[in-house]
């Protein structure tokens, strides 16, 4: 049942877009998502269409994976698209029923705003597809370490990160285990009013975080007793590498940002 | 070695601790069977990071709850989780969890005995805040990631009124809850195995 949770929805493949740098992929992202919203210029949005599908398909990620997880988002692009269509009054009249006027402006500003939430979703989902969730931990500890002036615990949060990885599915174990426990001992959730039920849930909740707080005390004497004491010179056993195929990818959506920008203000 | 340093290592297990104990909470109706009600205990466990780890911890703890919900763990509520919860209407109520376990946890520290109606206080003040940044959130989405300029932020407010009563309920409940959990993993370790 908890299998997944380490990878996260991370899917192995041999592509290129696997092998880059998760610095890269991040920072090429969070321009794509920032920068995608601020234009609705034709010729911008095509490109962000061909960038994102050509990320896509030198993916080799089946297009099922992505599906997947996103079927709450599509119900709120459809709903937008649909609601667009019928609120907006501009433009020439396309269709006219009884009880349904739809005009051009409704159908462009509905696709628009559609187009960029699927292309927003699809990039930010290939960015989780295609990394795993420690090589992104890494990534964002190292893109955040301009905080650390400013004295933003960077390297503990990270830390933090990775241990929470660890920890997630032996919790999840032990929760089924406790409520196993407990029902066998004759708690019962499911009956009763709401408020009998939460009180039902107490003898659950306490043994988890008394579990929980203990497991956490003894892993920090091992680390202590191992001579752990933060991030100042400590070395990595994964190590980040910056290749040039990042560079390339990373000047490409340069170039998107700053021809968003052009085509924003000279226009 | 800095001074300076903000946090304990222990401080660090138990914050990751409670990354895992918000993804439990967010899903706690896949272990037990609650009936029809779909709950999520994640304002319940927000509430108690910044209780029982102080706000500091606790809001730094809810900080990597988020990050780890964004880069592709399934700790965001049906076991979700990726990137592309950027994108979601929800995401105010997220990113309310940093603050409210602060805030929770600055009305605990604020008073040198805490008595039943300060965890009260700390509850309903998550509580508030909770739907204070998560409901215009709501509004700033529909308005400007949808452009739908014909939502207003009243009627959106009105419809999370349901919602608002369930979480006043699991409010309540958490302050109730508080207490004995502070008392239950503050016993001595001695102590502790007497009861295991």
């Amino acid at each position: 049942m908890f299998d997944n949770v380490i990878i996260g929805q991370y899917v192995p493949k041999e592509s290129v877009i696997h092998k880059m740098d998760p610095r890269s992929k991040l920072i090429i992202v969070l321009l794509f998502i920032v920068f995608l919203f601020l234009t609705r210029h034709p010729f911008i949005l095509g490109m962000a269409v061909i960038l994102t599908f050509t990320a896509f398909s030198m993916s080799k990620i089946p297009f099922g994976y992505f599906i997947k997880g996103m079927r709450f988002i599509a119900i709120i692009i459809f709903f937008t698209f649909i609601l667009h269509l019928f609120m907006t009054r501009e433009g020439t009249v396309l269709v006219e029923w009884p009880l349904l006027t739809i005009y051009s402006g409704g159908v462009i500003e509905g696709s628009l705003i559609a187009l960029r939430l699927f292309l927003l979703i699809l990039m930010a989902s290939l960015l989780t597809l295609t990394t795993t969730p420690i090589d992104l931990t890494d990534g964002i500890e190292t893109l955040m370490k301009p905080l650390k002036k400013v004295n933003v615990p960077t390297h503990e949060l990270a830390l933090m990160m990775s241990i929470a990885l660890r920890f997630i599915p032996t919790l999840l174990g032990e929760t089924a285990k406790i409520v196993k426990a407990q029902m066998a001992r004759g708690a019962n959730f499911s009956e009763g009013s709401l408020w009998k039920r939460l009180k039902a849930l107490i003898p659950v909740l306490i043994p988890l975080f008394v579990q929980s707080f203990k497991r956490a005390e003894d892993l920090a004497v091992a680390m202590e007793a191992r001579g752990y004491n933060g991030g100042e010179g400590r070395t990595k056993f994964r190590q980040l590498k910056w290749k040039p195929l990042d560079t390339g990818a990373l000047s490409l959506f340069i170039a998107f940002a700053v021809l968003t920008v052009i085509f924003r203000f000279f226009e | 070695m800095s001074d300076k340093k903000q946090f304990q290592i222990v401080d660090l297990t138990k914050g990751a601790v409670f990354i895992a104990l918000m993804a439990i909470g967010a899903n706690l109706a896949a272990f037990i069977p609650l009936g029809p009600v779909p709950l999520t205990f994640q304002t319940v466990v927000a509430i108690l990071a910044g209780i029982l780890l102080g706000k500091k911890l606790g809001a730094f703890s809810m900080i990597g709850y988020l990050l780890v919900g964004f880069i592709g763990v399934p700790v965001l509520a049906g076991f979700s989780g990726g990137f592309h919860v950027i994108a979601s209407p929800t995401l105010g109520f997220l990113i309310s969890f940093v603050v409210l376990a602060f805030a929770a946890g600055a009305i605990i520290e604020k008073s040198p005995r805490p008595t039943l109606l300060t965890f009260f206080m700390a509850s309903y003040a998550g509580l508030i805040i909770n739907y204070l940044i998560g409901v215009p959130y709501l509004y700033f989405h529909s308005n400007f990631i949808l452009g739908l300029d014909g939502v207003q932020l009243l009627p959106i407010a009105a419809g999370m009124t349901p919602f608002f009563i369930k979480d006043l309920v699991l409010a309540t409940f958490t302050a109730i809850l508080a207490p004995q959990l502070l008392k239950a993993v503050n016993r001595q370790p001695h102590q502790m195995k007497a009861a295991s």
